[in-house]
């Protein structure tokens, strides 16, 4: 491929990815997700605890997991959150929550898990929860009725005698629940099946049904199965909520942050108008300084941005990112970063043409060397943004993100645009308006 | 633009004023410690907005009111017009919050414009250990990444130049008494990568004239390099500090966080890059005995001291302190070059001012 070649599908393929994020990025206002000390509501870190003497192990996390995971849903918060954070923590996040204590108090206790004689819920309660299971099993979605009193129903068993549950699919495809309870366990759930048969047993986690069957014959040594119509995933959910009954960890909450909506937009107004003031002093130093080259880096500045942020506009998308204040103070941060891979490559093209090289031959060596000053000193950056990336837990995260983030675009535009418009500019402009572009008449001839 | 200014003649003077700022900046760490952040203690902290007329007496009755067990108030400082941050010792998130509410209805304030955080007692040890392990791999990252593209001389002054930044910043929070938080380390990390941005514009110059023929001693060619990229050097600083400094002047309570440590990190790192590392390194180059031709002033060729050395190796003389990584990795074939030329150090050749590129 010819050199002219190249420059055109360099700009081709920026263009291509500046128009593609500005229709991401539109209608800017929604198209990036606000996280929670921006848009307000309560954001807690729950570390799990092992009881002592006992180590921490995956299996207990994920089950946490699930078990804070239904918490969240019995609390009916829309676009709420459970993300894993480091090996032993979880991140809730619930926005425009407003009764924090009781959310704080309903996340912090330890999965309660009970089998319950469905014969003994109260009747109301019980035609709801019906109702609900039955909509359920037939794949119908309905809202989640209240989560049964505590005292007003008999639960025989208790979940700490769940040894453990798995899922197992049954000849003809079935898929099951295996369930094995220990000794004591065994005996009572004997006991209660052996004069149950035909009655209906409920699974019950912290007040919520999580599933009724029909006792069909007295199990005596204690190892259950459940069938019914799941899908894999339901199934999978069930054998969670049934193994939490013997989890052995409790969650704390380590970090806790309740946002008030107004504070929270205000932040992210500040942050903007930093954002915007950076940019607007540093677009006007670039010109002062490189006069039309601190103009062509104005496009660069713009390019990045609109880059950087559609980006995070995609990443919302797919819930993948919410941007926080840490996250601003990145993106404001990695301005700064992309101007300097503009100055780079500005300072070699005049210290080359004032060495007596021609425009064009100083465009092609200048930017080839001034690039890799960038890509090494970006790299470094890049580094330590994500040590502290994969280190750290809670919102700083977010702020080596939006950096890494940053410093990859720059790079971007800095490679495909920047250089390519030095090179475009220094074939045609630069040497016949030599002024325009800070060099003196005569250098670049 | 070529500068002419002798900045390794007054490279004492640079190092001195360093050394000077750190060991204030050590000592006030030593004796008046630093002042962290509920993140590291527990606690809980509570943030007013628009206040209005609500008076700290006012604020600390309503605290006392909603009567938070074993807790005492520790603070209540006012932040702007009618806005207050309180400093609260409960450590649980649920009695905090509880007590919270109270105080939000005593003063007859919407929870819009309020905030409340709380931490733990054990998340501080977390949160501290996640910081020092990200300092520790942030320094071996580096080394390694210098060593790799320059030589264990090179990485070895940056990351003294690096610990130098750290040390200042560190040593500012503690003059100042400013609050330490997890957004202060993130800041310091990201000092660290971002203080090697001027120091690897510097060094990627001297690596560059080292491979050319030049009437100068070591010293005088690192002098050189940083001339001419001093401008570069300044601007590419001063266009990250501008949002900086904008982020300081017109952000938030948590951007601000940031911001300050960033703005003292990044002042310090443009000057260590030139003040410190290019010094130390061009000294310890100057006393490593194998680049002698030139490190005595003596006028050679001044191929920087990997083809020295190497050249040095090359007629007989034994190294003991292990051969520099970079040297073997990164300027072998100039080593061999120079070798097979018989490495004349006497007739110097006409300095070439011109980058090679």
């Amino acid at each position: 491929m010819d050199p002219k070649q190249q420059n055109a599908l360099a700009l081709a393929l920026i263009g291509t990815l500046a128009v593609v994020s500005a229709w991401l990025l539109w209608p800017l206002s929604t198209s990036i997700d606000k996280g929670l000390d921006i848009q307000g509501g309560l954001s807690v870190i729950l570390t799990a605890k092992p009881m002592p003497g006992q180590t921490l192990t995956a299996e207990q996390m994920d089950r946490a997991e699930t078990i804070i995971t239904n918490r969240v849903n019995g609390l009916g918060v829309s676009e709420a959150s459970v993300q894993r954070q480091g090996t032993d923590s979880l991140l809730v996040q619930l926005p425009g929550i407003k009764d924090a204590e009781g959310a704080l108090k309903a996340l912090g206790s330890t999965g309660r898990l009970e089998f319950v004689d469905w014969a003994s819920v109260p009747a109301s309660e019980k035609a709801d929860w019906d109702a609900y299971l039955t909509a359920a099993n037939q794949g119908k979605a309905t809202d989640r009725p209240k989560p049964l009193v505590e005292g007003t129903y008999e639960s025989f068993l208790g979940g700490e005698t769940v040894k453990n549950a798995v899922v197992s699919t049954r000849e003809g495809g079935q898929i099951v629940v295996n369930v094995e309870m220990d000794s004591a366990g065994a005996k009572i759930w004997g006991d209660y099946t052996t004069k149950s048969v035909g009655k209906q047993v409920a699974i019950v986690l912290d007040g919520v049904v999580q599933s009724a069957p029909t006792v069909n014959e007295p199990i005596l040594d204690g190892s259950t199965q459940i069938s019914g119509s799941f899908t894999a995933e339901e199934a999978k959910q069930l054998a969670a909520v049934l193994e939490s009954g013997a989890l052995p960890v409790t969650l704390e909450a380590s970090e806790s942050r309740v946002v008030g909506p107004t504070l929270g937009a205000q932040s992210l107004q500040q942050g903007l108008i930093a954002g915007l003031v950076g940019l607007g002093v540093v677009c006007a130093f670039m010109a002062l300084f490189y006069r039309g080259f601190g103009v062509l880096s104005w496009v660069s500045l713009a390019v990045f941005s609109v880059l950087e942020l559609g980006i995070l506009a995609l990443l919302s998308r797919f819930n993948m990112f919410a941007l926080s204040l840490p996250g601003v103070a990145g993106i404001v941060l990695s301005i700064g970063i992309a101007a300097d891979s503009s100055i780079l490559m500005f300072e070699r093209f005049k210290e080359e043409v004032r060495m007596g090289k021609t425009a064009r031959s100083a465009s092609r060596s200048s930017t080839r060397h001034a690039l890799g000053t960038s890509i090494t000193a970006d790299f470094v950056t890049f580094i330590s943004a994500l040590v502290i990336w994969s280190v750290a837990i809670g919102p700083v995260k977010g702020f080596a993100f939006t950096l890494m983030l940053g410093i990859v675009c720059d790079l971007t535009v800095a490679i495909l645009f920047t250089r390519t418009i030095i090179i475009m500019l220094a074939e045609s402009v630069v040497s016949k308006m030599p002024g325009i572009f800070g060099l003196r008449a005569g250098d670049a001839s | 633009m070529n500068l002419h200014m002798d900045f390794m003649g007054k490279r004492w003077w640079m190092l001195g004023f360093s050394a000077l700022v750190l060991v204030v900046g050590i000592g006030a760490i030593l004796i008046r410690g630093l002042n962290f952040g509920i993140e590291f203690r527990g606690g809980t902290v509570l943030t007013f907005e628009k206040a209005g007329t609500v008076s700290t007496e006012q604020i600390r009755r309503a605290l006392e009111g909603a009567k938070i067990e074993g807790a005492k108030v520790a603070n209540i400082q006012p932040a702007g017009e009618g806005s207050y941050i309180v400093r609260v010792s409960e450590p649980d998130a649920t009695k905090a919050s509880a007590a919270y509410q109270k105080v939000v209805a005593a003063l007859k304030l919407t929870a819009q414009e309020t905030n409340v955080t709380t931490i733990g007692p054990g998340w501080g040890k977390v949160v501290t250990n996640s910081a020092i392990m990200a300092l520790l791999w942030s320094v071996v990252a580096i080394l390694i990444v210098i060593t790799f593209g320059f030589e264990y001389k090179m990485s070895i002054t940056a990351v003294v130049a690096l610990l130098h930044d750290a040390g200042i910043v560190l040593g500012i929070y503690a003059l100042s008494g400013r609050e330490v938080t997890p957004n202060t380390f993130a800041a310091l990390l990201t000092i660290l990568g971002y203080s090697l941005y001027d120091t690897i514009v510097v060094f990627h110059r001297i690596k560059e004239n080292s491979g050319r023929i030049v009437k100068q001693s070591f010293m005088q060619m690192a002098n050189e390099s940083i001339n001419q990229v001093f401008i570069r050097s300044i601007n590419t600083s001063l266009t990250t500090l501008i949002p900086v400094i904008a982020l300081t002047v017109f952000g938030g309570e948590t951007l601000q966080d940031f911001a300050f440590a960033l703005l003292i990190g990044l002042i310090s790192g443009a000057y260590s890059s030139i003040a410190v590392a290019s010094p130390i390194f061009a000294m310890w180059k100057e006393r490593d005995p194998h680049a002698g031709p030139f490190a005595s002033g003596r006028r050679c060729e001044a191929r920087g001291a990997p083809g020295g050395r190497m050249g040095a190796q090359a007629r007989g003389r034994v190294r003991s302190d292990g051969a520099a990584l970079g040297g073997l990795l990164g300027h072998r074939r100039a080593h061999a070059r120079r070798a097979r030329r018989g490495l004349g150090c006497r007739g110097g050749r006409v300095p070439d001012p011109r980058p090679r590129s």
